[in-house]
Order: C-alpha cells, then structure tokens, then sequence
C-alpha cells in the first residue's frame, strides 16, 4: 500500500508537500536568474525596482561576449560531428563485432566520463602544453571529444541493440553491399539515437567548463569560460542576461529532445 | 553460405579511431602526469609524503570528505521521499515535477552556480527574508564557506540522486508491500522494514555516484567556498596552474584518481544488478 498513491492517505499530503518544495527549490534559482536579467538593479536587488533590458543591450554591444558564444557554437558543432562519426563506429564494433574483448573495450570507451574531469583536463593540460595545442580550436575539439564520446557511445549502442540485425542481413541478401546495406538501412533505423547522441555531444560540449579553463587562452575562449573569468570578477547582471539565454537554449533542446522522443515511439 | 564474422570481419577496425583518440589524447596524457608525481623535482615519493605530512593538506583532505559526506547525506534524505512520491504520483504532476529535474541538470552549471552566489551573498535574498522574518539580525556568512558549497553541490547533485533511485522504487512490486500491510505491519513498519531495505541497492549505489562526483568536484567549490576552503580538485589545479608544480599536482591527481576507481570497484562488485547467469 506504500505503493499505491490513493491509499497512502496522510503520508500522501507528506510526500506531495516534499515534491513540492523540492521542486521549488530547484526551480526558483532559475527563474531567479531570468528575473534579475530583465530587472534594473546593478546591486541584483530582488525585487528589482525596475525593468529593463539594458544587460542584454551590454551583452550583445561586447564583442567578447559574442565571440565567446561563436567559438563555443563552432566548437560544439565540430564536437558534435566528430563525436558522432567516431562514436558511431565504435558502436557497430561493440554492438555488432565479433572480437574478443568487447566488454572491456566499452568500459575503457566509459572512463572518461567517470573520471574526475579535472584529473583529464590537467593531463591534457601538460600534453597540449609540449603539442602547442594549448589556445587552439583543435585543443578545444580534442579535449570536448574526448568526453563527449562516452555518452555518444552510451545513446548509439542503445539504438543499435534494438535494432534488429537481421534487417540489415535481408537488405544484403535482397542484393546491398554490407556498406549499402549499414548506409541504407541500419542508419535511417537508428537516426532517433544519432540526433540524440548529436544533441547530447553537442550540449556537453557547449556547457563545458572545467576542461575549457584549461585550454583557454586570452584570445580564444568558450562562453563557459567568458562567464567564469567575470563570474571571479563581479556578479554582473549581464551573467544573468547571459545565463537566461543559456536556459533558454537548453529548453529548447529539451522540447527538440522530446519531440524525437515522441516521433520515437509513434 | 558465408558467416557473419567473415562477412563483416571482426569489427574491431571500427572501434579503431575512438581507441586511437582515447590512447593519445586520455590514457598517455594520464599515465604521464601520473608519473610525473615520483619524478618531479626528483625521482621519490617525497611529493605524496609532503602531501600527507603537512596539516595545510590535511585541511584539503577533510573539506573534500566533508563536503562529500554531507551533501550524500542530505541529497538521499532529500532524494528518497521524492523518487518514491515520482514512482507512485499520478502521471500529470509527476511528469510536471519530472520536467522541472530535467530543467535544472540541462541548465548550465555555471548559471546553476551564479544563482546560488547571487541568492546567498551577504545582501542577498536568502539573508534578506530571514531578516525580514526576524530570524536573524545580522546577514549570515553563507559563501566562500562550507556551507554555500554544500548548497550548491546538494543543488547540482540531486537529479543524479532522484533519477536510478525513481527507476528502482519503480521496480519493487507493490504486491510485497501489500503483503506487510496484511500481516498487519503499520506503515511506518512497512516503511523501515520493507521498502527502505528493498530500495536500499539503489539508495547506496545512487550514494556512492553522488559521493564520488562531489569529490572530484571543482567548478561549485572554488566559486562558492573561495580559496580558504579548498577541496581536492581546486588544489591539483592550483598546483598546476599558479604554482606550476607537476610533480604536486599529479600526486595530488593520483590520490584521487585511487579514491575514485577504489569506490567505483565497490559499486561495481555491490550494487551492479547481476544479470541473469
């Protein structure tokens, strides 16, 4: 009866009012933030004394801003590619390979994601500093790769093992070459798990902070980065005009995320 | 008629250019600055012995344990009665709260953190309500202490809390627990001795990824405790980046990396669901 909500009886009122406040609690923050950005306090006085949007006017007015959004755009779409196409790969391997090892070789695909990042991001730190990758978009790209990866490689072989090989083996037999048969066949069946694996590699990439500090220089730097250095500075309002777009653009992938979902089980 | 295997090879050339990336860009880079530590300034283990000798690193030891400890604690006090309700609600409120779990591990981290910064800052709200409602009369110190941080991570950690354990309570069928409810258990005895114990793999495994995540946690600490309260992630940064001391930071590095797979080796050998054997 624990388990059946309608006769749980008071403890029902509990629990709802712990929902309640927890979902407060994770909500208000945000919505916090987008109040500040609209509001006219310097100081971030709640309730603001006045609306306005002259943080966002500030925001878009300093190249830096904008720069930083772009680099983080450029690199979070050469991440996405990137991290697809190799994680795409590594799948057919895992999923539908044949060698030995197969296990082993998906926990070693796994590690990066589990390790503390700080631990990747000094070690990349040191390598790129002998390679002159440090301040460069490929040192960038190769450090986001890297942990982007494991969850390509989590959502694609998802998709994989529901789909049925033997599709892709009538394909062959009715004539397709294996390469026709994968290109034709098995992509268009797993593309549901490709987009989200895109979005996914792309997101990650896109908020990364702790491996971006590391490789950023003065003249190229992530949004992630942009905010940290002002956010050490001061608390800025236009951090919150910053961060209310961010939120903006995470729901929105969420809303695309859910729609795939949606076309996903139609 | 051709075999799979032949037909398609063994497959491992695929997985080729992700183990390349990974050996040169993760495992060398690793392993380098793990050695790094018993070479640098000189081949010995004087950097590891400087680090468990000296009571400035200690202090670093004891934040990060503590702040650890007690934002697992308090995300599974807070988690648990949340993922049971999420498991039991009615599907529109459920799915509403579910949405709002979503929204805030999606938002940027750095955002998450600026909230937090900006709400608990001496003149900030959560000092002015509290004020207003004459709880205090002096703002409380709540950052660059322990105690904003432990806000910000129990903040940050709670959907990795609330999400397995949701799918755990889930998965218990309510039949047992209408069994208990007939042999006459009250609820609070169903409670302690059914469905705690029953969702209890979850509860620790989901503890222990919540644990082992704010130890190596670094961008939350370093804004919200500032650089008096340094936890373990800041000081290898800090090693490296200001004092460029390799040989430090990558002891520093080890130390962690040792804690973080020793946990993991736990979760895996405990808590992994055995599957069918």
């Amino acid at each position: 009866m624990l388990l059946d909500f309608h006769k749980l009886g008071a403890w029902r009122w509990v629990l709802t009012a712990i929902c309640a406040v927890m979902s407060l609690f994770l909500l208000l923050p945000i919505l916090f933030i987008v109040a500040l950005s609209f509001g006219s306090s310097r100081w971030l006085i709640f309730p603001p004394p006045g609306w306005t949007l002259k943080w966002y006017e500030e925001l878009f007015a300093d190249p830096r801003w904008i720069g930083a959004a772009l680099t983080s755009a450029k690199i979070g779409v050469i991440v996405m590619v990137i991290s697809v196409v190799l994680g795409l790969l590594a799948s057919l391997a895992l999923v539908r390979g044949t060698f030995r090892g197969r296990a082993v070789l998906r926990a070693f695909f796994l590690t990066p994601m589990v390790l503390p990042v700080v631990i990747v991001a000094v070690a990349l730190y040191a390598a790129f500093l002998r390679l002159g990758l440090n301040g460069t978009l490929p040192g960038f790209v190769i450090a986001h790769v890297i942990v982007a990866l494991p969850f390509a490689i989590i959502t694609i072989t998802g998709a994989l093992e529901t789909f049925d090989p033997a599709i892709e083996d009538a394909a062959i037999l009715c004539g397709a070459s294996p390469w026709e048969a994968r290109l034709r066949v098995t992509l268009p069946g797993i593309r549901h798990g490709l987009f989200s694996a895109a979005i996914f590699s792309f997101l990650i990439s896109w908020d990364e902070v702790v491996l971006a500090i590391f490789m950023a220089s003065p003249t190229l730097q992530t949004l992630p980065v942009k905010v940290w250095t002002t956010l050490r500075q001061d608390l800025t309002p236009v951090i919150a005009a910053a961060s209310t777009l961010l939120v903006a653009l995470t729901v929105l992938l969420m809303i695309a995320a859910a729609v795939l979902r949606k076309g996903k089980s139609e | 008629m051709f075999s799979a295997a032949t037909r398609r090879g063994s497959g491992l050339g695929f997985a080729m250019p992700a183990i390349l990336l990974l050996a040169a860009f993760f495992v060398i880079p690793v392993v380098f600055l793990l050695t790094r530590s018993v070479t640098e300034p000189q081949l010995g283990l004087q950097n590891y012995a400087a680090l468990v000798g000296s009571t400035t690193y200690a202090k670093v030891f004891f934040n990060t344990f503590l702040v650890a400890g007690v934002v697992t604690l308090v995300t599974v006090l807070i988690a648990f009665p949340v993922a049971w309700a999420l498991a039991i609600m009615p599907g529109r409120w459920a799915s509403v709260v579910f949405a709002i779990i979503l929204l805030s591990m999606w938002t940027n981290l750095l955002a998450r953190t600026y909230a937090w910064m900006v709400l608990l800052q001496q003149t900030g709200l959560i000092n002015r309500m509290l004020k207003a409602i004459g709880l205090i009369d002096q703002p409380l110190q709540l950052t660059n202490n322990l105690i904003g941080v432990t806000i910000g991570m129990v903040y940050i950690m709670l959907p990795f809390m609330i999400l397995p354990l949701m799918g755990v309570i889930k998965k218990i069928d309510p039949a047992i627990l209408q069994a208990a409810a007939l042999c006459g258990a009250t609820k609070w005895q169903a409670l302690t001795r059914v469905l705690v114990p029953l969702a209890a793999p979850g509860i620790a495994s989901g503890a222990l990824m919540v644990f082992v995540m704010s130890l190596g946690y670094y961008v939350t600490p370093s804004l919200l405790g500032g650089t008096a309260n340094m936890m373990l992630a800041e000081l290898i940064a800090q090693q490296v980046q200001s004092l460029v001391n390799w040989g430090m930071g990558g002891a520093a590095a080890f130390l962690l990396l040792l804690v973080t797979l020793g946990l993991y080796a736990v979760q895996l050998r405990f808590f992994e669901p055995k599957e069918g054997r």
